[in-house]
């Protein structure tokens, strides 16, 4: 082959490169652009006769409705405390469980770093049948404590398996030595492991949080009460309330769509290399 | 005097024995540690599973004590024309969810993966659906796809290629095609991201020693690119098989299985017999018919990642 065939190969592999690009950017943004612009509409515009591809007289009038007339601000808070009660309980558990299964040899730890893969890989649709029998049994049925527990189940297992390939990049040595001048286990974790893998924890962080802020199966068995609900079981009941809810429907599932959004924007830079080293739930 | 202080010191020695048998044996040590995570999963996954395997072979509804039926529910079931029907949607709406977002995935990534201004732009936005809740996600399309006021009737009447809307969801020929879009979209990135970091691992020499070789582009992509993509490949494919084949959250949202179940998928049905019917061991089953079918990836699977791991 020429060299000039070479460069104009190479040309058309870029044109095509930027071709496929815009279209994916385009599907990728066009449901958020009308999910922004239908939040900002009239309800005379969203329904009217000519639809507008955007607001003609912007209001903010869906997102007063959302926060004054709904239980969204009941079902955001929920969301809140779950998201970070889960994920402040997965940080430690795993952060311990990775140390051990990487750090400390004992007998069984291979069945045990096997049987954390596959806890991880179990489907959360063959569990709750029997999930909402055991969490009935034990009288969290309609508790944010039940919703925390549950999500527990799928976080641990992941963020473990993630934090145990930061743990095994971090040199031994440096435990070693430190160990020789005195320092216990434990000390060894949080003075010298934990620090050394904040990125990891950062990552860990992000996916048990935007997993259980995203949790359906589970919170639509498990939680029947109002005041309970969270926001992924609680606002899909807003279309089968009325049927001219588009407009604080999509208010919500914007305000919904931020928190996962800013957790993202901010951590973006580790998820590259967070996915390198483990798998990700998707 | 003296006494006294043999007594404290003895009792201190005890103490820093105790908290260093604790802390520097390390079995006990490593069984603390786990301790947190082998109760939870114990709780939440491994008893509920294995409650989940008995419930398939029970008579059980809501609030009542099961009575075991043996293989009664399966029969009930592979005699139901209407479940072989949702067990070929299924197979259908994971194989083309995983097979297009795979197509996608491998593109996006391969013009990310092209030196470009604002690369980084580019990368973030398409990267975006995948940080949007998977059930914020659905009822977005949900009005996307409105058969009166959604974006893409008004943008295909505008443009003329159609003369009224269509209802996407409803109509029969065009509804699961409507759901795996929305399942594309939303999960595309996944593959992206893998696919980018596995790109972004294949050493330069290897491109450059073809180019040496004469190379094309194509000819680069089809015997450098591929070979060296074959692992994340399997392992993408793999991973995305399981989770999206027993995710109900598009199809619960966007059409519970309308029209007349052809959007309905196994782990959606199960929901609706357990908890909408109340019909437990049949959900069960429902959900345990799959099994045999995840079972070989997930073995598969945790051999590959603890290969990784070189645990």
């Amino acid at each position: 082959m020429s060299v000039g065939s070479k460069d104009r190969s190479k040309r058309l592999a870029h044109h095509i490169g930027s071709i496929t690009l815009f279209i994916l950017i385009v599907w990728t943004l066009a449901p958020l652009y009308w999910m922004v612009v239908t939040s900002l509409k009239t309800n005379s515009e969203i329904y009217g006769e000519t639809i507008t591809l955007w607001p003609l007289k912007p209001t903010i009038d869906n997102y007063r409705i959302l926060f004054q007339e709904t239980n969204f601000p009941i079902y955001f808070r929920n969301s809140v405390i779950v998201a970070v009660a889960t994920t402040f309980l997965s940080l430690i558990f795993a952060a311990l469980a990775a140390y051990a299964l990487t750090r400390l040899v004992f007998p069984g730890r291979r069945f045990f770093a096997r049987a954390l893969v596959y806890t991880y890989l179990m489907p959360s649709s063959l569990l709750f049948i029997p999930l909402l029998v055991i969490i009935r049994g034990v009288g969290l049925q309609n508790t944010l404590e039940g919703l925390v527990l549950s999500y527990l189940g799928f976080t641990v297992p992941f963020c473990s398996w993630l934090l145990m390939g930061y743990f095994m990049s971090i040199p031994i040595e440096l435990e070693e030595s430190a160990m020789i001048d005195g320092c216990s286990r434990i000390g060894v974790l949080i003075r010298i492991v934990l620090p050394l893998t904040l990125p990891a924890l950062a990552v860990v962080a992000f996916f048990s949080f935007t997993l259980s802020w995203n949790e359906f199966i589970y919170a639509s068995v498990l939680v029947s009460d109002v005041s309970v609900r969270t926001i992924p079981t609680g606002i899909p009941n807003f279309v089968v309330q009325d049927v001219f809810f588009w407009g604080p429907m999509m208010a919500s599932t914007l305000i919904s769509a931020i928190p996962p959004l800013i957790v993202y924007f901010v951590f973006q830079r580790f998820l590259i290399t967070g996915l390198t080293v483990g798998a990700v739930k998707g | 005097m003296t006494g006294v202080a043999a007594a404290v010191s003895v009792e201190d020695v005890r103490r820093t024995t105790f908290w260093q048998y604790l802390t520097n044996d390390v079995r006990t040590l490593a069984f603390l540690f786990l301790l947190p995570t082998i109760l939870i999963l114990t709780c939440v996954v491994v008893y509920p599973f294995t409650y989940a395997l008995l419930l398939s072979f029970q008579d059980k509804t809501a609030g009542a004590p099961g009575k075991f039926i043996g293989l009664r529910n399966y029969i009930e079931l592979l005699s139901d024309p209407e479940y072989i029907q949702i067990f070929y949607n299924t197979v259908w709406y994971t194989v083309f969810g995983v097979g297009i977002k795979f197509i996608i995935g491998l593109a996006s990534a391969l013009a990310l993966n092209q030196p470009r201004r604002f690369t980084p732009i580019y990368r973030t936005i398409l990267f975006v659906p995948w940080a949007i809740p998977t059930v914020i996600a659905s009822l977005t399309w949900l009005w996307v796809y409105n058969e009166f006021n959604g974006l893409l009737n008004l943008l295909l009447t505008r443009l003329g290629l159609l003369d009224h809307g269509i209802a996407w969801l409803a109509e029969p020929k065009l509804a699961m095609w409507s759901v795996i879009a929305v399942v594309v979209w939303n999960g595309t990135p996944f593959y992206t991201m893998h696919f980018l970091a596995g790109l972004q691992a294949i050493p330069k020499e290897l491109y450059e020693a073809a180019e040496i070789d004469g190379a094309g582009e194509l000819n680069k992509f089809w015997h450098v690119t591929i070979p060296s993509m074959k692992p994340v490949f399997t392992i993408t494919v793999m991973l995305s098989t399981v989770f999206t084949s027993t995710s109900i959250v598009v199809v619960n949202i966007l059409t519970n299985g309308a029209p007349a179940n052809l959007t309905q998928i196994l782990p959606n049905e199960s929901y609706s017999a357990a908890i909408s019917a109340g019909r437990m061991g049949l959900g069960s089953a429902i959900n345990m018919t799959l099994l045999p079918f995840l079972v070989v990836f997930i073995i598969i699977l945790t051999r590959r990642m603890l290969g990784n791991k070189g645990a």
